[in-house]
């Protein structure tokens, strides 16, 4: 016979062992499922497309190549970038990029799912963890771009480069942090989404993607106040030089990332009964 | 009004062992509006967040009960039908025994995996294959990729697909769609099935599939929850039946019992039900379609009223109307339909006065419609007709859903799927 499931309207902090045991083995049982939503949805993602997986490339090309030549003609001026710049640039968006991905996946993914959501009681983290996967899928595709950027412009390398991967799954967690914190509220009201590229897109005027960290007045205070500033600069520092400057910055938020993202997944699992209700009702 | 005949009907043959779902007392509220909806949802994520809602048995400005005090038990084996009109609470009561929502009073509790009917393809992505969905679908319907291996070939077998499984879901016909929907979820090999009005896919023979494939589960001891306007379907497959109304339980209990007291309700009050007879009381002319069935029921050979319909006699079909003005062109159409049992699914007879030029000038006042039968051809059980009286082609004066009656035999028709007609001569050869 298997476990008894119970309904009842109390909420579940009432019962933290329960919530977090729920939540332990949601997340184990969600791996198959979400390997299966994410394999669908990059096959369904290139397939209906002509250039197909080059649509990984074209966007970070077209971006570094738009600055780049905007740099040349000195239509705005940078300081000295430690690497050159149109590599400078590539790397900073792909990881800018995957961030954005990381922090609107999950709200668009819930509100791709609501008729599914509305109508089968499964692990809700599976489409959290599928959009995941993409992110790091369509990262993985930018990386071949970063190498070979890498390569041509001839950027020493550091060491230290294997333990980038660990600084940008932080980013990619700080990314996703927002989007679990948003989903709920964004099935609920539209304002969400649509309020979402606008702040991205403010957003990446505050964090050092297309300039160096700038060091004075009230900009650089916004741009070293930013939480993802810590963490960009770490991972490229991490790829290239090797000398960290900022790892203070990155071990605070990468903690406060953590800690929120456990109290954000609950919030995420207390509301979806909620929300679903909500729409179809 | 609450009928609760559970207890004295079926407890001797109650299936043994613990409930498999047992509701206690789960009420649920809504908000029609929708901006307040959303704020009451906002409202409730943070109190819940706060550590837990208070008054939840409370209504707020502009809510209504969805659901209200409902309790009942499923145990395995069994099937019970859901019935009541639209919005009376029945996929609100699905939603919250599935776990998707949760109710605001009383609880739940599930033993066993419970798979939705409701979500007939779930997940499914038009530009993919059907293979490709077939493992999206169910695995969101909780099965592993081992699993999903193993019975792969049942499904597409089941959907009959086999040579499109390898094309696009958006070039599959809806009715192909459809099939491999249900297939992946009636696959899914559950406890307890919730099946929401899923069963109109297909054509009459994938139909009577997914019937037949209904009853083997419920030979296994997989239990029902079915949910229908049809209570013709809900006769066929439940042993129980639940009538929700307005949110509240207003019968449990054995199946043709409930039933009856839905259809009564459903029919305008004053509707009398005898046996293998149906009358209906008289209308308003504003509120009349134009004519208005009052009463259906049998004559014998001698044209008096029966209410005892034998196998290979003659009989009358008879349909008293009253009409407030003039129509001509008037007829019914009549289709039969064989209540429980495995084989019981789609029509048994169909005749439609259209067919036969059967027209009729109706002046105002009653008349009486009849269709004679010199043998009725129907076998040995309990039968239930729709009636749709009609004019021409095209319009529909009035539908009774369901009247029920059942037939009897004096001959011998054993072994008979119907009676035939027939007379033994015996002729000198040359």
């Amino acid at each position: 016979m298997p476990p008894e499931i119970v309904y009842t309207p109390d909420s579940l902090l009432r019962r933290p062992r329960f919530l977090l045991w729920t939540m332990w083995h949601d997340l184990l049982s969600s791996r198959e499922l979400a390997w299966r939503l994410m394999v669908r949805d990059i096959s369904a993602q290139y397939r209906q497309a002509l250039l197909g997986i080059a649509w990984a490339f074209i966007p970070p090309i077209a971006t570094a190549l738009g600055f780049t030549l905007a740099k040349d003609a000195n239509v705005f001026t940078v300081g000295e970038t430690d690497i050159p710049y149109p590599a400078y640039v590539m790397f900073n968006t792909a990881l800018w990029q995957t961030f954005v991905d990381a922090a609107t996946g999950p709200v668009q993914a819930i509100l791709l799912a609501k008729p599914m959501l509305a109508r089968v009681n499964f692990p809700r983290e599976a489409i959290v963890l599928a959009k995941l996967g993409e992110v790091i899928f369509n990262f993985g595709i930018k990386l071949v771009l970063i190498v070979g950027l890498f390569l041509y412009f001839r950027v020493p390398l550091s060491w230290t480069v294997i333990l980038a991967p660990v600084a940008l799954i932080h980013l990619i967690l700080l990314g996703t942090l927002v989007g679990v914190l948003l989903a709920p509220i964004g099935v609920l009201y539209q304002d969400v989404l649509k309020s979402l590229n606008m702040i991205m897109g403010f957003w990446l005027f505050l964090t050092p993607v297309i300039y160096p960290v700038p060091t004075e007045g009230l900009f650089g205070a916004l741009v070293s106040w930013n939480p993802v500033t810590p963490l960009i600069v770490t991972i490229r520092e991490l790829a290239t030089t090797g000398v960290l400057s900022r790892s203070v910055g990155f071990w605070v938020v990468s903690g406060c990332t953590l800690l929120g993202l456990m109290v954000t997944w609950i919030g995420f699992r207390i509301a979806m009964p909620y929300v679903v209700e909500r729409v179809t009702s | 009004m609450l009928l609760n005949t559970q207890h004295q009907s079926t407890s001797e043959d109650l299936p043994k062992g613990l409930p498999v779902i047992s509701v206690e007392g789960v009420s649920k509220k809504f908000c029609r509006d929708l901006k307040r909806s959303l704020f009451y949802g906002i409202q409730d994520i943070a109190a819940d967040f706060a550590g837990g809602r208070q008054h939840s048995d409370r209504l707020r400005p502009k809510e209504f009960w969805a659901l209200q005090s409902v309790s009942f038990q499923l145990y395995p084996g069994q099937a019970v039908g859901l019935v009541g009109s639209n919005g009376a609470g029945k996929s609100t009561l699905l939603r919250i025994i599935s776990g998707l929502i949760k109710p605001d009073t009383g609880k739940v509790r599930i033993r066993g995996r419970l798979a939705p009917l409701i979500a007939l393809g779930a997940g499914f992505n038009p530009i993919l294959t059907g293979r490709e969905n077939i493992f999206a679908n169910m695995s969101i319907l909780g099965l592993t990729t081992r699993q999903i291996r193993q019975r792969f070939q049942d499904v597409v077998e089941f959907a009959e697909i086999e040579e499109a499984i390898d094309s696009p879901v958006q070039t599959y016909s809806s009715g192909m769609a459809a099939r491999l929907g249900f297939a992946c979820a009636i696959y899914t090999e559950p406890e307890i099935l919730l099946i929401d009005e899923v069963l109109a896919v297909g054509d009459a023979r994938f139909k009577a599939k997914c019937y037949r494939r209904l009853y083997e589960l419920r030979q296994k001891g997989v239990a029902f929850i079915l949910v229908n306007h049809n209570s013709q379907s809900i006769l066929n497959i439940c042993d129980t039946a639940i009538y929700l109304s307005r949110g509240s339980l207003m019968a449990y209990g054995e199946v043709n019992t409930v039933i009856d007291q839905y259809e009564a309700d459903l029919f305008l009050t004053g509707t009398e039900r005898s046996e293998n007879r149906l009358t209906f009381p008289a209308r308003l002319p504003q509120e009349s379609t134009g004519i208005d069935i009052r009463a259906l029921f049998f004559r014998d050979a001698q044209g008096e009223p029966t209410q005892t319909l034998l196998t290979g006699e003659p009989l009358s079909f008879c349909l008293t109307c009253e009409s407030h003005s003039s129509y001509s062109g008037v007829t019914f159409d009549l289709r039969i339909v064989k209540v429980g049992g495995e084989d019981s699914v789609g029509n048994v007879l169909t005749i439609r006065g259209q067919t036969d030029q059967a027209f009729f000038q109706i002046s105002p006042g009653l008349s009486e419609l009849q269709l004679n039968l010199p043998y009725l051809g129907l076998s040995p059980g309990t039968y239930a007709a729709q009636v749709r009286l009609r004019k021409d082609s095209i319009y529909t004066f009035e539908i009774v859903e369901s009247f029920r009656f059942s037939v009897v035999a004096h001959c011998d028709v054993n072994k008979c799927q119907f009676y035939q007609p027939r007379t033994w001569t015996l002729v000198p050869a040359n």
